[in-house]
C-alpha cells in the first residue's frame, strides 16, 4: 500500500470516530441547554478570516451539498465558549489539519498563510474554551487542607510532633502547577479513614491517663555495641568510614518524647569544608527501614560543643522486644562529610578492622553521647493540659466540663469562634458514646476526633451565598496564615481578629512583615518555589551516570535549595523582581559553587555570593534546578526549557503539540550529528510545526551552553551507540519580530528590556494564585494589572509586592 | 435483629450513589444480591487489572525490527510470540492475547487522556470530566463482603492525579476516583499489620466511628445551606466519602474478631517494603507481591495497579526505563518507536514489563487452591489504552488466569475494531459469577473467550 493510500485510510478512520460520537454529542447539548450558558459572541476574526478559508477548502465535502462522514463544518459554531459540543469536533479538525490528513492529498491545499490563520485561531479558541471550563467565577472554592497544611495544622493544634501526612494519598497538582488548588484537592473515603486514625493516634499521645512514666537516662563515652551492624568500624574519631554506636539492650522506653545530646570537638583545616554530623535512632531488624536519621548538622567550630536532637519515640523504628539476638535501641553517630576522593582500603591489625587516617577530611571527635526518654517538662504534659485544662467544673459536672473543653478546642480547630449550637452537636455525640467508654478521657478523645474529621476543620470554609462578599477577620487570619506559613493562625493573628483589627491595611502589612520574619515562612519559600518553578519535575529526570558521573542526590537537593534560597533572599532583602531575570549574585553552598565553577565557597550552608563578571548564574535562568528539570538526563532539552520560560516566566504557555508529532529524524541520515538548531530546522520545515516553533525554539536554544545538569559547556557531548560524539554548542536563534539571541546573555537582556512587564505580571499571577488557592480569571485581571503597575512604576521590591497582594481585592473577597 | 451483612451493604451503598442510579453497572446488581444471599459462593473468584501508559512497540510485520512487535505472529492457537512477550511463553496455556479492542469513547478522546477510562469506558472532555464506575469496583461492590477489604487500589504515583492524567485506575459508583496507594510499607501495614491487639477497645472505637459518621451526615444539611453552589459540590464530595467510609467501618466491625492473616518467613523476606520509585524493578515486584499476598490470604479479591501512566514528566514512573538501564524516558521511548532502532528500544522495555507480569503469574500459578491454583480463579487483565503512543485503538491486552472460571485460553484473538472493549468486561464479570448484561457502552459479551 502506498503512503498516500495509507494516509487516506487513516483519515477515514479518524473521521469515522466523529460520526460515532454523534450520539454522545446530543447528550452534551442537552446538558448545555439545561445548564448555565456562558455569554459571548462569535469572535469577529472567526467570521471574517476563518470562515472564508473553510468555505473555500472544506465546505465542498463538509457543507450543504455533501456531509462527508456526517461532518458539516458550515453549521458548526465557531464560538466554542457558547457551544461546547463543537469543541471536540474542532479539536478533531485541528488534528486532521495538523497531521496533513485534511484536505485530502488530491484536493487543493491551504497555502501557508491560510494554514496559519486557521490553526492559530482554532488553537486560541480551544484554549479559551478550556480556560472557561476551569472557571470558578472568581470564587475561592471551599478548599481542603493539603498534606502539608494538614500536617502543620495538626501539629500546631495538638502540640504533638508526628508524621500526620504519612498515610494520606498524594495531593493532585492542578494543571497550572499548584498543590493548594481547591478545585483539584479532592476528598475520598480512604483519606477520611486516615484522618480519623491520625486524630486518634495523636490524641492518644496528647492526652494521658497513666501516671508520670519513669525516665531512662543513659550516657556513653565510647561505642558499646559489638555484635550486629558488623561492618561498621567503631570509633570516637569519626571520618567517613567510622561510626559511634551506642545501644540500650533491655532498658529503653518505647513511647514519649526523647532527647539525644552529642558532645564533640572537631578538627577542621582551612578550606577543607565542615564535618557533617548525622545522628540516627532505631534498629528495627525485621523491616527494611532500620533507623531514622535526623537532619544533618554542619559543625562549623572546633570548640567542644553539645548538639541536641529531639523526637517522639513512636515515630522511630523501634526494636521488637523479646528478640534477644538483636541489638536493642541504638543511637548511631556518623560524620557524613565526604570530599569524594577515593576511599582508602580497610586494614586489619590484631584482627581488628580500621581505616587509615585521612587528614584531608574534616573530622569529629565524640566526647559523650547521652539519651533520655521519655522527657517532659510537666506531668500531665502541656499537650494534655492544653485540652483538658483545670476547671471548677471538672470534678462536679462532667457534661458541663466536656462542653467547656469542646468549645475551646473547636474555636482553635475551626479557626474562628464557634456557636453554641455547633458545640452542642459534638456534645450530643459525646453523650451518645460516653457510656461505652470506661474513662472520661477515652470518650473525650472520640469527641475531639469527631471535630478533627469535620469539614470545618479539614477545609478552609468561607460560607457565603452566591454573592461576592468581603472576607471577615477570621477568614483573613486563615488566608494570611495558610499563605505564608501553611498552617493555622497563631495567637498573634487570632488576637487581632478578635479585636477586629486585622483588616486594617497598616496592621495587615505589619503582620505580613512579622510572618515573613518568622521561620515558618520557610514553608512558603519552599512551597511557592517548588510549585511556581515546577521543581518537582527534577525528581522525574534520571541523570545519565556515564555522562555525568559526578552527579548525585545531594547535588540534586542543592539545586533545589538554591532556587528556594534565592526566593527567600529576594523577599528578605526586598529586592526588585527584575533580579529573577538577571542578578549579580547567586545563592550557593560549597558543592553547588564548585559545580558552577565558582571559587571560595565551602560548607553546606547556602550563602549569597557576588558573581564575577561574565557569570550567568545570577537569576532563574542560570539555575541548575530549572536547567536540569528540563533536560533529558543525558542532554539539554531546548524545547522543554523554552516551554518552561514561556509558561513559568511569561505566563504565556504555548499550545501543546498536536497528537502524533511527526518524529524529528525520519529519513534524515546522521541525525545524531546535527546540532539542536539543525534538528529543529528540519522540524520547522513542516508548516504545521513551524507556526508554533517560530516563537518557541530560540527561547531554549539560547541556553544550549548548559548541559543536562546545568553545567557550562562549550561542546555538546552525545552518546551514539555507546560512542561519545562531540559537537560545537550552537546557541543562536531568532525570535519573531527579528530579535536575534546569541546566547543566554542576549536572552537575559531581551527579557529585561522587552519582557519585564510580562514577567512581573506573570509573577503576580502565580503569587496570587498560590495565595488564594484557586486559578485566576478575567475578573482578577484588574487586580493583577494594578499590582503589576505599582511594582513597575515605583520600582517596588518583592516584599512590597507581597504587601500589595494581600491588600488587593481578590485576596480580601470571597 | 441480625441483618444479613449483604443487605446492610447494599442499603448503605445505594444511599451513597444518590442520583447516579442510572449507571449501567447497577443492572448487574439485583440478580447478584438474590443469588448470593441464597447461595453464598463456595470458592472465590478474583480480579486484577494492570495498566501501563503510552502503548507498545508495533513495527510493521515486514520490518527489520519485527521481532519487537508486541502482538504475536499468526492467530488462534497457532500463534507465535515475538521477543517482546516471550517471557510469557510458560503461561501460554493460562492466557489469551487480545487484539483489536478499544473503548469507543476513548477513540474520541485526547491521546494522552485515556488512562482514566481504561477500566470505565467513559467519555471525558473538558466539559465533562466526571468518570463512571470502573470494572474492578463493580466486582468489589457486587461480591458479598467475604474479605476484610473490598479492593486494593495501587499505582506508582499514588493518589488520584488530575482528570485525564489520573494516577488511579479505580472509580467508585459515582465515578469519583479512588486514591491509589503507592507506599509498599503502608499497604503492608494496612493489609497484614498487627492492628489493635485489644479487640474490645477496637470494637468500642468502631462503634463510636459509626456514630461519628451518622452525626456528620445528620447536621450537614444546615451547613450545606450556608454555602454557594461550588462549595456545595465540595461538601457533597466530602459527604459521599463519609457514606463510603461507613461501609468500611461496618466491614471492619464484622472482621473484628478475625485475626490478621499470617505470612510465612519466605513471604516476608521477599518483600522490599522500602522500595520506591528510585528502584523500579524492586518496586514493581514488591507491588506484585503485595497483590499476590492479598489474594493468597484472601484479604481482598479485587486489585488494580497502574504501573505507569501518561502524565509524562510529572509522573514518578517517567524515568523507570532509564533507572533500569534503558536508553530513554518512558515518553521518549514511546514516541521513538518508529524511528530507526526505536522499535527495539521500546520493545525491550515492553519485554521487561512482560517479565514482571510473568513473575506475578508465576506466583499465582504455583500456589495451590482447591483442585487448582490461585491463578485458576483469578482474572488478570494487563494492558494499555494506546496501541502505539497516541493511538487510542487496538489496545495491547493480555487476559490471564481463570481457567476454572470457564476461560478458554491459549490463543491470540483478533477482534473487529468496532467491538467495544466493555464487551470484555461483561464477559469477565459474568465468568466471575456477577451476571451482567451491560457495562458502559458494551454491545454484548465476548463469547469467544469462554469454553
Amino acid at each position: 500500500m502506498s503512503n498516500k493510500q495509507e494516509a487516506s485510510t487513516r483519515s477515514i478512520r479518524s473521521w469515522l470516530a466523529i460520526r460515532l460520537r454523534l450520539g454522545s454529542m446530543m447528550f452534551v447539548l442537552m446538558i448545555i441547554v439545561g445548564g448555565d450558558r456562558l455569554q459571548g459572541e462569535e469572535p469577529v476574526d472567526w467570521e471574517t478570516r476563518v470562515r472564508p478559508i473553510l468555505a473555500k477548502y472544506c465546505y465542498g465535502c463538509h457543507g450543504p451539498q455533501h456531509s462527508e462522514s456526517m461532518v458539516r463544518l458550515d453549521q458548526l459554531s465557531g464560538n466554542l465558549l457558547e457551544d461546547r459540543a463543537a469543541v471536540e469536533t474542532w479539536h478533531e479538525v485541528l488534528n486532521a489539519i495538523d497531521a496533513a490528513e485534511m484536505p485530502p492529498a488530491d484536493e487543493p491545499q491551504l497555502n501557508e498563510t491560510e494554514l496559519k490563520t486557521v490553526t492559530t485561531q482554532l488553537r486560541e479558541q480551544l484554549k479559551r474554551a478550556d480556560d472557561a471550563t476551569q472557571k470558578t467565577t472568581g470564587r475561592v472554592v471551599m478548599r481542603r487542607l493539603n498534606r502539608l497544611e494538614y500536617q502543620n495544622t495538626m501539629a500546631d493544634l495538638l502540640g504533638i510532633d508526628m508524621d500526620y501526612a504519612r498515610d494520606l494519598p498524594p495531593d493532585a497538582i492542578s494543571s497550572d502547577g499548584f498543590t493548594n488548588n481547591g478545585q483539584s484537592l479532592q476528598m475520598s473515603a480512604i483519606q477520611l479513614e486516615y484522618y480519623l486514625a491520625n486524630a486518634r493516634r495523636a490524641l492518644d499521645r496528647a492526652i494521658v491517663i497513666e501516671d508520670a512514666p519513669k525516665v531512662i537516662q543513659q550516657e556513653w563515652t565510647e561505642s558499646n555495641l559489638n555484635q550486629w551492624l558488623g561492618n561498621a568500624v567503631r570509633a570516637n574519631r569519626l571520618e567517613r568510614s567510622q561510626e559511634f554506636l551506642a545501644t540500650m539492650k533491655e532498658d529503653y522506653p518505647e513511647s514519649g518524647d526523647f532527647v539525644i545530646r552529642v558532645t564533640l570537638t572537631a578538627e577542621i583545616d582551612e578550606g577543607q569544608g565542615y564535618p557533617l554530623l548525622e545522628v540516627s535512632l532505631g534498629y528495627r531488624p525485621d523491616t527494611q527501614i532500620l533507623m531514622r536519621e535526623f537532619d544533618l548538622v554542619e559543625v562549623r567550630s572546633t570548640e567542644e560543643q553539645t548538639f541536641e536532637f529531639r523526637g517522639r519515640l513512636e515515630e522511630y523504628p523501634l526494636p521488637v522486644r523479646g528478640q534477644g539476638k538483636y541489638p536493642g535501641l541504638v543511637v548511631r553517630v556518623r560524620n557524613r562529610f565526604d570530599d569524594r576522593s577515593p576511599r582508602p582500603k580497610e586494614e586489619k591489625v590484631d584482627n581488628k578492622k580500621f581505616y587509615p587516617d585521612e587528614p584531608h577530611l574534616a573530622s569529629i571527635d565524640i566526647k559523650k553521647v547521652e539519651f533520655a526518654g521519655p522527657v517532659f517538662e510537666q506531668w500531665p504534659p502541656r499537650s494534655h493540659t492544653g485540652i483538658l485544662f483545670e476547671s471548677p467544673l471538672r470534678q462536679n459536672d462532667e457534661l458541663a466540663y466536656a462542653t467547656e473543653v469542646l468549645g475551646r478546642f473547636m474555636n482553635r480547630a475551626y479557626r474562628r469562634p464557634v456557636s453554641v449550637e455547633e458545640v452542642e452537636t459534638i456534645v450530643r455525640f459525646f453523650k451518645r458514646v460516653r457510656p461505652d467508654f470506661p474513662t472520661f478521657e477515652g470518650a473525650m478523645i472520640e469527641a475531639l476526633s469527631l471535630v478533627l474529621i469535620r469539614p470545618e476543620f479539614l477545609y478552609m470554609m468561607e460560607p457565603s451565598g452566591d454573592e461576592k462578599r468581603p472576607v471577615n477577620q477570621w477568614e483573613l487570619a486563615s488566608r494570611l496564615s495558610y499563605f505564608l506559613w501553611s498552617t493555622m493562625p497563631d495567637s498573634g493573628l487570632v488576637e487581632l481578629a478578635e479585636q477586629q483589627k486585622l483588616a486594617n491595611p497598616k496592621i495587615m502589612v505589619e503582620q505580613v512583615q512579622r510572618m515573613l520574619e518568622d521561620p515558618r515562612s520557610d514553608r512558603f519559600f519552599r512551597q511557592f518555589s517548588e510549585q511556581w518553578l515546577q521543581l518537582k519535575n527534577m525528581e522525574s529526570v534520571s541523570i545519565h551516570p556515564k555522562l555525568y558521573p559526578d552527579f548525585d542526590e545531594r547535588l540534586r537537593d542543592d539545586m533545589k535549595r538554591e532556587s528556594i534560597s534565592f526566593l527567600k533572599e529576594m523577599i528578605d532583602k526586598n529586592l526588585a523582581p527584575d533580579l529573577f531575570l538577571q542578578s549579580d549574585f547567586a545563592m550557593v553552598n560549597g558543592r553547588l559553587a564548585s559545580h558552577y565553577g565558582l571559587e571560595g565557597v565551602i560548607g553546606e550552608t547556602f550563602q549569597r555570593v557576588e558573581l564575577p563578571s561574565g557569570s550567568y548564574r545570577g537569576g532563574l535562568l542560570g539555575q541548575a534546578s530549572f536547567l536540569m528539570a528540563n533536560s533529558t538526563g543525558a542532554d539539554s532539552h531546548a524545547i522543554r526549557r523554552a516551554v518552561w520560560i514561556r509558561d513559568r516566566i511569561l505566563n504565556d504557555a504555548p499550545a501543546p503539540p498536536p497528537p502524533d508529532v511527526p518524529s524529528l529524524e525520519e529519513s534524515t541520515p546522521n541525525f545524531h550529528e546535527l546540532s539542536v538548531t539543525q534538528q529543529l530546522e528540519i522540524h520547522r520545515q513542516k508548516p504545521s510545526c513551524a507556526n508554533c516553533h517560530k516563537n518557541l525554539d530560540a527561547w531554549g536554544v539560547a541556553l544550549e551552553n548548559f548541559d543536562a545538569v546545568g553545567k557550562w559547556r562549550d561542546e555538546v557531548r552525545r552518546l551514539h551507540r555507546n560512542q561519545e560524539v562531540m559537537l560545537p554548542v550552537e546557541s543562536k536563534g531568532e525570535l519573531p519580530e527579528g530579535i536575534f539571541l546569541e546566547d543566554i546573555a542576549d536572552l537575559q537582556d531581551h527579557l529585561l528590556l522587552n519582557e519585564r512587564d510580562a514577567f512581573v505580571q506573570s509573577l503576580v499571577v502565580r503569587l496570587l494564585t498560590y495565595a488564594m488557592g484557586r486559578r485566576l480569571e478575567r475578573a482578577d485581571q484588574n487586580a493583577v494589572s494594578a499590582i503589576s503597575d505599582q511594582v513597575l512604576q515605583k520600582d517596588l521590591g518583592m516584599r512590597d509586592l507581597i504587601n500589595e497582594l494581600v491588600l488587593s481585592r481578590p485576596f480580601n473577597t470571597k | 435483629m441480625a441483618r444479613k451483612s449483604w443487605h446492610v451493604n447494599r442499603r448503605t451503598f445505594l444511599r451513597g450513589t444518590g442520583v447516579s442510579l442510572g449507571l449501567p453497572w447497577l443492572e448487574c446488581m439485583p440478580s447478584v444480591a438474590k443469588e448470593t444471599s441464597e447461595t453464598p459462593a463456595v470458592t472465590p473468584s478474583r480480579l486484577c487489572a494492570l495498566y501501563f501508559g503510552f502503548g507498545v512497540s508495533l513495527p510493521k510485520e515486514d520490518s527489520e525490527e519485527k521481532q519487537w512487535r508486541w502482538f504475536p505472529n499468526g492467530e488462534g492457537r497457532e500463534y507465535e510470540l515475538t521477543e517482546t512477550l516471550m517471557p510469557l511463553q510458560r503461561h501460554r496455556q493460562q492466557m489469551t492475547i487480545l487484539g483489536g479492542l478499544s473503548h469507543p469513547n476513548g477513540r474520541k478522546m485526547g491521546a494522552h487522556d485515556t488512562g482514566d477510562t481504561f477500566l470505565t469506558g467513559a467519555f471525558l472532555n473538558n466539559k465533562m470530566l466526571r468518570n463512571t464506575v470502573s470494572l474492578d469496583q463493580v466486582a468489589a461492590y457486587s461480591s458479598p463482603a467475604q474479605t476484610r477489604f473490598s479492593s486494593l487500589v495501587m499505582s506508582t504515583d499514588g493518589g488520584v492525579g488530575e482528570p485525564t492524567r489520573s494516577s488511579t485506575l479505580s472509580y467508585d459508583g459515582q465515578g469519583r476516583p479512588i486514591p491509589a496507594l503507592n507506599q509498599p510499607k503502608q499497604i503492608f501495614d494496612r493489609f497484614f499489620g498487627g492492628g489493635d491487639s485489644d479487640s474490645i477497645a477496637q470494637g468500642r472505637r468502631l462503634k463510636s466511628a459509626s456514630s461519628m459518621l451518622d452525626q456528620v451526615l445528620e447536621d450537614s444539611r444546615d451547613l450545606r445551606r450556608q454555602l454557594g453552589v461550588q462549595d456545595q459540590e465540595k461538601l457533597d464530595e466530602y459527604l459521599a466519602s463519609v457514606r463510603q467510609i461507613e461501609q468500611s467501618v461496618e466491614r471492619s466491625q464484622r472482621w473484628l474478631e478475625v485475626p490478621r492473616p499470617e505470612l510465612t518467613d519466605e513471604e516476608r523476606d521477599l518483600l522490599d517494603l522500602d522500595a520506591d520509585d528510585e528502584a523500579p524493578l524492586m518496586y514493581m515486584r514488591t507491588m506484585y507481591d503485595l497483590i499476590y499476598l492479598a489474594y493468597r490470604t484472601d484479604s481482598t479479591r479485587v486489585a488494580t495497579y497502574q504501573i505507569t501512566n501518561m502524565a509524562d514528566c510529572s509522573s514518578l514512573a517517567a524515568k523507570f526505563p532509564q533507572l533500569e538501564g534503558f536508553k530513554d524516558s518512558l515518553h521518549s521511548l514511546a514516541h521513538g518507536w518508529n524511528k530507526p532502532g526505536g522499535s527495539e528500544s521500546l520493545g525491550k522495555w515492553d519485554r521487561f514489563m512482560a517479565e514482571q507480569l510473568s513473575y506475578f503469574l508465576d506466583r499465582l500459578s504455583t500456589t495451590p487452591e482447591g483442585d487448582g491454583t490461585l491463578l485458576d480463579r483469578t482474572l488478570v487483565l494487563y494492558g494499555s489504552s494506546n496501541s502505539v503512543t497516541h493511538n487510542n485503538t487496538n489496545y495491547p491486552l493480555v487476559l490471564a488466569g481463570g481457567s476454572k472460571l470457564g476461560l478458554d485460553h491459549g490463543r491470540f484473538l483478533k477482534f473487529d475494531a468496532k467491538i467495544p472493549m466493555a464487551n470484555l468486561f461483561v464477559t469477565m464479570l459474568s465468568q466471575m459469577g456477577i451476571p451482567c448484561d451491560q457495562f458502559a457502552d458494551s454491545t454484548g459479551p465476548l463469547s469467544e473467550l469462554v469454553v
